[in-house]
């Protein structure tokens, strides 16, 4: 076997040009490939990271009861847990009145780690520690509202007349583009609202790090108890596009590969037919049928795996400058709810992307080999060397 | 001995068929040197062919050291070819891929026989001691037959078949090719059978079959 890799090798090295050539071919396709798989999987995470990051976190925790601190959640790839209490009211500014569900939050907290706080069209966020309300642009709308005015709050159903309105000055007004951030929605300091009420929690966790594991995390400290739910779980509409981004990233795989072995298959009969006097001299001194096919495929498989191994070198290095530097897709992502937040793009390496487009092209090269082996292997070694 | 018995052969041509040969018969004893003579296009390389298995006859058979060599199977004449079988032809026929040194060494991988000391011996028997590592399109057309008659004996074969090996080479160089092949093949104990159309060649040789329109003149 070593013999048949060293003449494979030789031969390879020995014809230099179009060794060149072929493994231009392959070289270029996995690397193109491996950046666009790369692509595929930064388009995935920009997708996750805008939905997620908006606002609701990659798990949501509910009615978790007050007497449940925060810091309980910290753990390994956790970046941050946001404290939330969800209160059903009424706003009442003038002669109006419109139910909406009032979210106390940490104003600093959010500005770390969420993003809807971006996305105030007039004014500005809440500060720490006041009576400061961030509204909806559809509840301004709807109740006259501008920055500067003072509304007041009521918890509990409209009818509930003991509760006396607290007030609440409005300080921004925001448009997210979500429907269930944008309408009946207004945000307070969480330390304005009742805190003997139980709250929600927006687990932030690192980006590529596994759910599952966070929760494994929150199970060891006996917190499995609670309602916790991924982001697959609440936006399974999301995780669909995912599913669907990498089915059809594999289908471009697949048929680059069709297409690329049909050129190597093209180029490497070439390859033969131009030295198909070195295989007809082979046979006549006694080569045999089974060791053609096998020199063949060595001479294939060897400038497939140089080629991929390169091809994986220049992926990876195109890659990480992208990583780096990010690609802005803005322009065509402005409308998009799944970016929302940002329309930048960073490319990501993972074992499907770096190793897909290599595997692929050994795959499809052992079929472009069957063409050339059956050229050389039916041919008699007399009208090989007749030139017929 | 290698028997010849009847061996005929006809091509299909655009001008109906072409009868290469006709009903030759010969027999060469081990170790002989054999000459094929005729004119171009007379059937000396379709005899040749026929010989090395290279091509089957439509009819007779061409026994070689008790083996009808057109009766094995194709991988067994593969197999056949490569122990006992050594072929030099008019243009050389060297890998070009491969240096003057591994040209040599590839029948003796395939047969599995000591490479390096055969190798080496080879090549200064042949006078290109110092060429080893060249590759093919660096030698001369003489240079390039030594090698390939070179490779023809590496692994000692017990025929060593040659097509007009002389036939690109000026006199001199073709006569001393010519004399280095039958000497060595003497001392190898090789039965020689080579094609030429050069009677200077056909004078060494221990026998001769002169073809004619496929035919063996002597026989008619």
């Amino acid at each position: 076997m070593i013999f048949w890799v060293k003449t494979a090798c030789l031969f390879l090295i020995r014809s230099r040009r179009t060794s060149i050539v072929l493994t231009l071919m392959v070289l270029s396709a996995v690397s193109c490939l491996i950046f666009l798989s790369s692509l595929a999987m930064g388009v995935n995470d920009s997708m996750i990271r805008n939905s997620v990051g908006l606002f609701s976190g990659h798990i949501a925790g509910f009615n978790i009861p007050s007497t449940i601190k925060k810091e309980e959640f910290s753990g390994n790839s956790i970046v941050n847990v946001l404290k939330r209490r969800y209160v059903k009211g009424s706003i009442h500014f003038k002669d109006r009145v419109e139910m909406i569900s009032m979210i106390g939050i940490q104003p600093l907290q959010e500005q770390k780690t969420s993003a809807f706080w971006k996305k105030a069209t007039k004014g500005r966020f809440l500060k720490e520690n006041t009576n400061e309300i961030f509204i909806s642009e559809s509840i301004a709308k709807g109740m006259g509202l501008v920055c500067g005015d003072t509304l007041g709050f009521s918890p509990g159903p409209l009818s509930d007349s003991d509760y006396q309105p607290k007030d609440f000055i409005v300080t921004g007004i925001y448009k997210t583009g979500i429907d269930q951030l944008d309408r009946g929605i207004a945000f307070c300091d969480i330390r304005a609202i009742k805190s003997d009420t139980p709250w929600n929690a927006a687990v932030f966790i690192e980006d590529g790090a596994k759910m599952d594991r966070v929760l494994q995390q929150f199970n060891k400290k006996n917190l499995n108890h609670l309602n916790f739910k991924t982001w697959k779980q609440l936006m399974p509409d999301l995780e669909q596009l995912i599913a669907l981004n990498y089915f059809s990233m594999s289908i471009v795989i697949v048929i680059v590969f069709i297409i690329v072995s049909l050129g190597i298959t093209s180029a490497f009969s070439i390859f033969i037919l131009k030295s198909i006097r070195e295989y007809g001299i082979m046979k006549v001194m006694g080569m045999t049928t089974k060791e053609t096919v096998v020199l063949l495929l060595w001479e294939v498989f060897l400038i497939n795996i140089i080629a991929s191994f390169l091809g994986m070198i220049l992926g990876v290095i195109i890659v990480l400058i992208f990583q780096n530097i990010g690609i802005d897709l803005s322009g065509y992502t402005s409308h998009n709810q799944y970016f929302l937040v940002s329309g930048v793009i960073y490319p990501r390496l993972t074992v499907y992307s770096l190793f897909l487009p290599p595997l692929s092209a050994l795959f499809f090269s052992f079929p472009a080999a069957v063409w050339p082996a059956l050229m050389v292997t039916r041919k008699n070694a007399v009208d090989i060397l007749r030139g017929n | 001995m290698i028997e010849v018995e009847n061996i005929s052969k006809i091509y299909p041509s655009g001008r109906g068929v072409v009868k290469a040969l006709s009903n030759i018969s010969f027999a060469a004893p081990k170790g002989s040197t054999f000459a094929i003579a005729g004119k171009s296009g007379s059937g000396k390389t379709t005899l040749l062919n026929c010989l090395g298995g290279l091509e089957t006859p439509d009819t007779g058979s061409v026994n070689c050291f008790g083996i009808d060599i057109h009766k094995l199977s194709k991988k067994q004449l593969t197999l056949f070819q490569r122990e006992n079988l050594g072929f030099v032809f008019q243009f050389g026929n060297l890998l070009s891929f491969l240096t003057i040194a591994e040209n040599i060494a590839f029948p003796l991988i395939l047969n599995k026989k000591e490479v390096k000391r055969r190798t080496a011996e080879l090549l200064e028997k042949v006078g290109l001691k110092d060429m080893a590592t060249a590759m093919p399109f660096e030698l001369s057309g003489g240079e390039m037959q030594r090698v390939a008659f070179a490779r023809a004996i590496a692994h000692s074969p017990k025929m060593l078949i040659a097509d007009e090996p002389t036939a690109n080479l000026d006199t001199e160089t073709g006569n001393q090719l010519v004399k280095l092949m039958f000497s060595q093949a003497k001392e190898e104990n090789c039965t020689i059978i080579l094609s030429t159309h050069d009677k200077s060649l056909i004078e060494l040789a221990d026998r001769v079959v002169h073809l004619l329109d496929g035919k063996d003149r002597n026989s008619e």
